[in-house]
């Protein structure tokens, strides 16, 4: 994320809390963004408004899991890096084989892996909980 | 206000999951709003927006 775009992020995230004050503000960032670089990012609007950071959720897109692993592994683990909660998208649609290799794969990661299928109504519970 | 960011790659579902988190609020009494960067495919239908009382706001590149 580049400091323009970081500052524009920001001016916006400002502005909504000041006009519009809702209770939760979602950030659905480009594919590229890493989640330190989200952190970084919207903790410099701490420093005019307050608010509160967090949770940074990362979704791994269940079925797409072995060619994403294969070839964008870097982007991936950083957007696992730093998330509060990492999550298997359209879990419904993996199967139980398929999803042991996903957390096989992540061994190493620091997280519990939620399987999350919001077509099944699947992990949503866990995922409000974490909103609370 | 409380920040939530969710990441991943596009087709993982951001939309998906935001929209149905958002409206889970809804029915607690929570108020919305969203910051969705330009490539996102899934549009926030005036619909929905209404009936959410969301307000999004898009962020080129972002």
């Amino acid at each position: 994320m580049g400091c323009s775009l970081a500052t524009s992020l920001v001016a916006r995230i400002k502005e909504i809390k000041r006009t519009v004050n809702p209770d939760y503000l979602f950030i659905e960032p480009s594919e590229m963004v890493l989640t330190q670089e989200m952190l970084d990012a919207t903790r410099m609007g701490l420093r005019d408004v307050f608010y509160e950071i967090g949770p940074f959720i990362t979704l791994i897109d269940g079925p797409a899991f072995p060619e994403t692993w294969e070839e964008r592994r870097p982007l991936l683990m950083g957007q696992i890096h730093k998330a509060d909660l990492v999550a298997v998208s359209r879990a419904d649609l993996v199967s139980g084989d398929a999803f042991s290799q996903i957390l096989g794969a992540l061994d190493g990661v620091p997280h519990s892996i939620l399987g999350l299928s919001a077509e099944k109504g699947q992990g949503l519970e866990e995922v409000m909980r974490l909103l609370a | 206000m409380k920040l939530v960011s969710i990441s991943g790659t596009n087709g993982s579902g951001k939309t998906t999951l935001t929209r149905e988190l958002i409206s889970r609020l809804w029915k607690e009494g929570k108020q919305s709003a969203v910051i969705v960067n330009e490539d996102g495919t899934i549009d926030y239908e005036p619909e929905f927006i209404q009936d959410k009382d969301l307000w999004v706001t898009y962020l080129r590149g972002g």
